[in-house]
């Protein structure tokens, strides 16, 4: 297998020398990679190890901690790749996430993937708004699992991007500390000041999972006067996750602005769990589904396609979920019951949808910003 | 023939300086930056008068341009107003956090040249290496270490409550980024300021006693002419790298304390290119505009000297006598105040890498370095290649970004007319925005360029070479060009009038006599290298050539031990370990050639 590596890298046109810069032909966004059989013809039922049998190389793109030993990925590419002997996945991690392929699409350059893996609503979002023509193709209607998938958490009303996977935003506090807020008034009260780090909308996942929560509790036009309340109570902004629980780790503040599966990772006899209590605010916790989605320039749409159904499979759901720590999107999971005993899902999940945000989710996060900045 | 051939070279390498930063800085970072000034094709001040005129970024200077007739009018209620306090917005925020940190990093790093280059002490040598660090830390490890030292519960404040004092509460706030700044910068002030003071020419110090004159008036016109271009350039470089400050920033500060380039940062995340770059575009012509006034005033400032033995070191310990001399006091006293900025969060980071999340002492850390290592399944990072690709990339940028910045700095101090803005251009490396330069990178290198209908990339070693020696070379050019510029020019003259090519002249005459300023840049140029994220992690995408820091950015996401960092905080240990090792090298094999 590593010589068709090295050939798919060196044929996708990445030459591994500046001074000698040679190019694949063309640069109209075709790869010159070529499976070594063509793929099965297209077909729509939820496919078996019995009925076609795909062949080549599938690239998926997708984050950095979805691959590498023990994650996710790696188990779905031996699992794929076990089911079917003639396919090889290969991942690929760019920096910047989707924002490299919207980029790509922006200026012309080949796209060299087929799928990605870990889309949320407001990237989509942002995809759609800042191109012409779909960086993603529907996958909804052909996929033989469509009717398992947990319809709340369908984040794209066109069918493109299909969910597998989903997380709840919640506090992580200190029962030692603090008692459990309930609301988001709670949070705003003497006995909380200095209590809160959270992280910056505009960079981190939770944090913009945070504000989003916040604007759909107190609103529109209420959401900026809640945040100057609180940022007089001393809620600290910093960037992202990791330095935020960090922080949190080190008794900078009693609550954190975290996951509801926090518990996962803690529990056991050396772990003191006081200190990984899940606060539901109002009851809810705003959810943060995960999907994935073909690439229209894709080389292997078909294999993509399969690729999906085969992570919508309900023992596979529970391996995606058990290793990437969120909850399955399917409806038919077999979780291990040790599973649910440390991850908990809120009474009420809420999240904005698609449409929601479309024209509004940057300029509520800019409005937000500029005044934390300001104040 | 010969003589034909070295003439050749000078011309050649200044080409081929020229052609490289072209490729891997300026045509990239030109072509972000020019969406600031080029809407639908058509030149345009526009976006930047709509940043200068938003309150938000400018605040009571917004003024300047929406109306700038009602200036005078505004100052003058400001002073009959009793000079209250006004807001110069985000930009002005970003310069004031960076005069300060600048302030504090002079006031660090200052004590510490005085104390290395004229004492001696054991372990003077490899202390003197070791100053440079912190400059090559990312800066996750860094706030790591900070809140483990500074933090409520950390090391510092453990300390103090042991003796009954503090607790002291520093973090997300102003003061939080000041030392996290002078973390960084500090140590750019005694390494400059050390190479020149080492290179202070006793005999000259000497004639001015013999002659009379007091220790003070030696030092005010002999030792103080050598030491001011480079305490001034490391202030330079420290306010410009301070106002781009973002990550350390936003770690140990938060949103509120938010600086211009966190802002780049947002749009450049949710693609608004075009506001990014107008930000940015100000930002890099307020800095070059600094530089371009700096060296102005370096060129005027040049005394010939600089090659000859430098100041005999006191000793800094006399045994009892040590506590009756009140400078050596003083030494000791600065000695641990650099201790709790320095190593206080450098150790911290140490422990925190042996420390499991209860408390516990740990090795599990770096058995998941020895995991990962011997892991093979795919998507693995494993660390052994990461300090090979970061040794081997430091390496190769040491060999590229030494001649470049040499002559560049050639080209500045004997250009002639003109080559003060020629230096300045050519240290946009210094100035531009490290976000701006990955985009611009990604878009022209990574993506590729359509040529004569085929689609140009360039990934892998070869390409982050080259864009480390770009990022390096106006180091190696900012501490060779005032010691060049010192050099008395009758003495490359009489060689050259000897028959020497002027290429000889320069390797034969003037490269050895400046050797001390030449290793200091190419100490430096080694730690850009090492230190480098923003482009490395790009180029090496895909390809298995990722650096240390990329590794230990990979790390900080990886859950396999659960959300902590302690698997990036055992790389971080390994790069520390890895870097500090390479700078003693560098030093000892380097100070061979010194005089």
């Amino acid at each position: 297998m590593q010589r068709r590596t090295f050939l798919k890298t060196a044929g996708a046109g990445t030459v591994i020398a500046l001074a000698g810069c040679t190019g694949d032909s063309g640069g109209d966004g075709t790869s010159t990679e070529v499976p070594a059989t063509e793929t099965d013809t297209p077909q729509t039922g939820t496919p078996t190890v019995t009925d076609t049998s795909p062949s080549g190389s599938l690239t998926v793109a997708t984050y950095d901690s979805f691959t590498g030993e023990g994650t996710a990925g790696n188990y779905l590419k031996s699992a794929f790749e076990e089911q079917y002997s003639d396919v090889t996945v290969e991942f690929t991690v760019p920096e910047n996430g989707v924002n490299q392929y919207i980029q790509r699409k922006q200026q012309g350059a080949p796209v060299n993937a087929d799928l990605y893996v870990g889309l949320n609503t407001g990237e989509l979002v942002r995809a759609d708004e800042e191109l012409d023509t779909s960086l993603f193709e529907h996958s909804r209607d052909q996929l033989g699992r469509r009717d398992a998938i947990n319809t709340e958490l369908e984040i794209d009303p066109e069918g493109r991007a299909v969910p597998y996977d989903t997380g709840y935003i919640s506090l992580v506090y200190d029962e030692d500390a603090v008692e459990e807020p309930q609301t988001f008034d709670d949070l705003l009260e003497p006995a909380y000041e200095n209590g809160l780090i959270t992280q910056n909308a505009q960079q981190s996942d939770p944090g913009r999972a945070f504000l989003l929560w916040t604007i759909d509790a107190k609103g529109e036009d209420g959401y900026l006067d809640y945040w100057a309340s609180l940022q007089d109570n001393g809620v600290k902004i910093l960037d992202d996750w990791q330095p935020a629980y960090n922080a949190y780790m080190n008794e900078e503040a009693p609550m954190v602005v975290s996951y509801s599966t926090d518990q996962v990772y803690y529990h056991g006899e050396d772990v003191n769990m006081a200190r990984h209590q899940i606060g539901f605010l109002n009851d809810q916790g705003y959810a943060n589904p995960e999907a994935m989605a073909r690439f229209t320039d894709a080389d292997q749409p078909e294999l993509a396609r399969q690729f999906m159904d085969f992570v919508l499979q309900p023992e596979h759901q529970a391996e995606v979920a058990q290793r990437n720590v969120q909850f399955p999107a399917v409806t038919d999971a077999e979780l291990d019951e040790s599973f649910s005993q440390y991850a908990f899902e809120p009474p009420e999940a809420v999240t904005f949808s698609y449409d929601q945000l479309k024209g509004n989710v940057e300029g509520w996060i800019d409005d937000w910003a500029r005044q934390v900045v300001s104040n | 023939m010969r003589a034909w051939a070295e003439r050749a070279v000078l011309p050649a390498a200044i080409l081929a300086t020229l052609a490289t930063a072209f490729v891997v800085f300026y045509l990239p970072v030109l072509g972000v930056l020019s969406s600031a000034v080029v809407v639908t094709g058509e030149l345009t001040i526009g976006p930047v008068l709509d940043v200068l005129r938003d309150p938000f970024y400018t605040g009571a200077a917004h003024g300047i341009v929406t109306d700038p007739l009602a200036v005078p009018g505004n100052v003058l209620g400001w002073i009959t107003g009793g000079f209250y306090g006004v807001s110069f917005g985000l930009f002005g925020f970003t310069a004031y956090q960076a005069a300060i940190s600048t302030v504090a990093s002079v006031a660090l790093g200052l004590p510490g040249a005085f104390v290395l280059a004229r004492f001696e002490f054991p372990g003077r040598r490899t202390l003197r290496s070791l100053t440079i660090l912190p400059f090559v830390l990312p800066s996750i490890m860094v706030a790591v270490g900070f809140v483990a030292m500074f933090g409520r519960t950390g090391l510092l404040n453990d300390t103090l409550g042991a003796v009954g004092l503090g607790p002291i509460e520093v973090l997300y706030t102003l003061p939080a980024i000041i030392i996290a700044h002078a973390f960084y910068n500090a140590p750019l002030v005694t390494r400059l300021v050390t190479t020149a003071w080492e290179s202070v020419d006793r005999r000259q110090v000497e004639s001015a006693r013999s002659m009379g004159a007091t220790p003070l008036r030696a030092f005010r016109d002999v030792v103080l002419p050598t030491l001011l271009p480079a305490l001034l350039t490391a202030a330079l470089l420290t306010f410009i790298f301070t106002f781009m400050s973002f990550p350390i920033v936003m770690a140990l500060g938060g949103l509120e304390l938010a600086t211009v380039e966190v802002w780049i940062y947002d749009r450049v995340q949710s693609l608004n290119i075009s506001e990014a770059a107008t930000l940015a575009t100000i930002e890099t012509a307020l800095s070059l505009g600094l530089m371009y006034l700096y060296l102005r005033y370096e060129a005027r400032q040049r005394t010939a000297g600089g090659a000859g033995q430098s100041l005999p070191r006191m000793a800094l310990l006399r045994g009892i006598d040590t506590l009756r001399s009140p400078l050596r006091l003083a030494v000791l006293a600065y000695g641990l105040l650099a201790a709790v900025v320095f190593i206080g969060p450098l150790a911290s980071l140490i422990i925190e890498s042996v420390t499991a999340p209860n408390g516990a002492f740990t090795t599990a850390y770096y058995e998941f370095l020895l995991a990962q290592q011997a892991s093979t399944a795919v998507g693995t990072t494993r660390p052994l290649p990461a300090i090979v690709n970061s040794l081997v990339f430091g390496a190769g940028t040491l060999f590229l970004a030494v001649p470049m910045g040499i002559v560049v700095a050639v080209l500045a101090t004997r250009g002639g007319r003109g080559s003060r803005v020629a230096e300045a251009v050519l240290s946009a490396p210094l100035a531009v925005s490290g976000i701006v330069v990955g985009l611009g990178l990604l878009q022209t290198v990574v993506f590729g360029t359509v040529l004569f209908g085929y689609r140009l990339t360039a990934a892998g070693p070869v390409a982050i070479v080259f864009a480390h020696a770009a990022a390096a070379y106006p180091f190696v050019t900012r501490n060779v060009a005032p010691a060049l510029g010192g050099l008395d020019e009758r003495v490359s003259e009489a060689a050259r009038s000897l028959g020497a090519t002027r290429l000889r002249a320069l390797l034969d005459v003037e490269l050895p006599l400046i050797a001390a300023a030449v290793l200091a840049g190419a100490a430096f140029a080694f730690a850009i290298s090492i230190g480098e994220f923003d482009s490395t992690v790009l180029l090496a995408e895909g390809v298995d050539s990722y650096t240390m820091p990329v590794a230990l950015e990979r790390y900080v996401g990886n859950r396999s031990l659960g959300p902590n960092l302690g698997p990036a905080t055992a790389m971080g240990t390994v790069l520390l370990a890895i870097t500090g090792l390479s700078f003693v090298a560098i030093d000892r094999l380097g100070g061979r050639w010194e005089p």
